[in-house]
């Protein structure tokens, strides 16, 4: 259906040679990156016997059903000690994490933005040079100065360090900057000043209102990037299976898979093969999901902003 | 410094600028109050931690003889860089980076090249597909990669055993790694930053792409000669943003060891060695050793793309 429009409005022009072989090319890409996935998620609805078999014809979809699923749910459920029921844990801690680091990232972001977009102040190119150093710098190279830190302070194996740790988001006050940069002409802060108000009422009373579109890129963004953060949980929470994230929490599912470790997984009443682990995996992306729906309004004008204009 | 300043301002300026000073004084404050929940989080995420790693690393790594640490100079570099794995860590990271880098650059300009020609839904449709795998990010990309690299329930099996791999552990070898890695990393990153360089082409000013067509270009000198030379500054923000990010890989080679039941090295990446003299060897100074190595790598790169690539914005006409 797709290609028929771009038939449609290509006919006004010309059936070129360099048309085609753009259009087939782009096809053939998207087929290479539709085809895992497709593969992937029908692998959540299948079961191992056919798995195993290789029945199901053409990326296994002839063996596609929602009561595999359901199947490999209470296969799921089980997995863990006492009766089970540490993947649902996993999710609520993983939710809990997310949402108050995101909360964080957008109370700490949002003024320090602000405060670097609008106001003059001595460090202020210092702060905002290291800020831009800390956004580009991958993540991972802080986790094991981290994991000394925490340790010192005896909080290894405890999600709160966790969840403020993953509050400092630097991307998020780049954000925030750019848009007080943009949004927010400094002659509307000089008219607040000259009309006697603080610097703190003008942040709170007129920059907060225009911040919508920020604080949903903040959220989005500090919320995907915990959610998916795997050697910070790794390294701080491994110690304690209960307040294990969801990240980490998978890694456990694969290394208990009789598919990689046979005799961890001989000892277990609980078999996880593929059809598991991929379901167990797809519905840990459903949260990245539903925040992308959310956000996705504001996402379209704000992934093209700052860091990317040449 | 602040107070030295101020003082001479109120001594040699008018009345007029020693009133502007004093409004000055109160954007000071209001700005500090302002940053102060994200000071704390800098301190405590990355300062505290970084200067603590530093003071780490100067510490004698205690041993079960002498089980006393203190001051032990440089020795901990000295053990971490004299470590037989610490050099094979890096070739293999150059040796992922020579294959992925230079693919992932041209893959993500020629298809976002491709978008920007492609005008109305045949185009967004096809944005939409190449940026779905970069929603699969971390672990969830890591097991369906796990899937694909099985050949006994990959798509791609046929080809695995083509090519002579019948298990998860002849496919996954030291010797397959910069392919295995080029094409995760390919298949997660891609998307991203496809629909950033998108962007970034729709920026490009519409008189300039008209002028051009106007002087008889085609699509392919449009895209060669005018669009591609407007965004390289773009391509090397780009370029440098994922060299940082090789140089941090832990999840891939760490969990593929895990899922070959050690078929490639345990310690592949110099993420995975710094993890392991913390948590196999309890050598935390050597740890921190590690990361700081790793740290002075990427901040030079990541201040080369501050300062290079136009990050600060609109800072100069302020």
């Amino acid at each position: 259906m797709v290609v028929q429009e771009e038939v449609l409005t290509a006919d006004q022009n010309s059936w070129s040679a360099g048309r085609v072989a753009r259009i087939v090319f782009m096809l053939v890409i998207a087929l290479m990156f539709a085809i895992p996935i497709i593969g992937f998620i029908a692998m959540a609805f299948r079961n191992q016997d056919g798995v195993a078999a290789g029945s199901g014809g053409f990326l296994g979809l002839g063996g596609v059903s929602w009561s595999n699923a359901v199947d490999s749910w209470n296969e799921l459920m089980k997995f863990g000690p006492g009766g089970g029921g540490v993947f649902a844990r996993w999710m609520m801690n993983s939710i809990v994490v997310a949402v108050s680091s995101s909360a964080l990232a957008i109370v700490a972001a949002l003024p320090a933005g602000y405060a670097l977009a609008q106001l003059r102040f001595r460090a202020r190119k210092g702060l905002l040079m290291a800020t831009l150093l800390a956004m580009v710098m991958p993540n991972t190279v802080l986790v094991i100065p981290i994991f000394l830190e925490v340790n010192a302070a005896g909080a290894v194996g405890e999600l709160w360090p966790v969840a403020i740790l993953m509050g400092f988001f630097p991307f998020g006050v780049y954000l925030s900057y750019i848009h007080f940069m943009t949004t927010m002409p400094s002659e509307i802060v000089e008219a607040a000043r000259i009309d006697g108000l603080g610097e703190i009422a003008i942040f709170v009373r007129i920059a907060l209102p225009i911040s919508k579109q920020a604080v949903a890129l903040v959220a989005f963004f500090s919320f995907v990037a915990s959610w998916t953060n795997f050697f910070l949980p790794l390294a701080l929470l491994t110690s304690s299976q209960d307040n294990k994230l969801i990240s980490i929490g998978i890694q456990e599912l694969i290394g208990a898979s009789p598919l990689f470790n046979a005799t961890v997984a001989a000892g277990l009443d609980v078999k996880l093969y593929m059809p598991q682990l991929a379901l167990a995996t797809f519905l840990s992306m459903i949260p990245l999901l539903i925040m992308f729906l959310g956000a996705q309004r504001y996402l379209v004008r704000g992934q093209t902003m700052g860091s990317v204009k040449g | 410094m602040t107070s030295t300043n101020s003082a001479t301002d109120t001594v040699t300026r008018t009345k007029r600028s020693s009133h502007r000073s004093k409004l000055h004084r109160g954007e000071r404050r209001g700005a500090l109050i302002l940053l102060t929940p994200y000071l704390l989080l800098l301190a405590v995420a990355a300062v505290i931690p970084i200067l603590y790693a530093l003071y780490t690393a100067l510490q004698k790594s205690p041993t079960l003889v002498n089980p006393k640490s203190g001051f032990g100079g440089f020795d901990s570099f000295l053990t971490v860089i004299r470590d037989y794995r610490f050099f094979g860590t890096f070739t293999n990271i150059f040796s992922v980076l020579l294959v992925w880098l230079p693919l992932m650059m041209v893959t993500i300009l020629v298809l976002s090249l491709l978008v920007d020609a492609s005008p109305g839904r045949f185009g967004r449709g096809m944005r939409f597909v190449y940026f779905l795998p970069g929603a699969l990010a971390g672990i969830a990309n890591f097991v369906l990669w796990v899937y694909l690299l099985n050949p006994s329930i990959s798509p791609l099996g046929g080809l695995w055993r083509a090519l002579g791999m019948n298990n998860l552990k002849e496919v996954v070898t030291d010797g397959h790694m910069p392919t295995i890695l080029t094409a995760m990393l390919l298949f997660q990153g891609l998307g991203t930053w496809i629909i950033i360089a998108i962007g970034g082409l729709n920026g490009i000013p519409e008189e300039i792409l008209e002028a051009a067509s106007l002087d008889g270009a085609n699509a392919w000198q449009l895209a060669w000669r005018v669009k591609l030379p407007m965004i390289r500054p773009w391509i090397g923000y780009a370029a440098l943003m994922n060299l940082a990010y090789g140089f941090q890989l832990f999840l891939e080679p760490y969990l593929l060891r895990q899922v070959s039941s050690g078929s490639i090295d345990a310690q592949w990446a110099p993420n995975q060695l710094g993890y392991s003299f913390a948590f196999d060897n309890r050598d935390f100074p050597g740890a921190a050793a590690m990361s700081i190595i790793l740290l002075v790598i990427t901040m030079a790169i990541g201040l080369v793309i501050v300062f290079r690539s136009g990050l600060f914005g609109d800072e100069d006409k302020k």
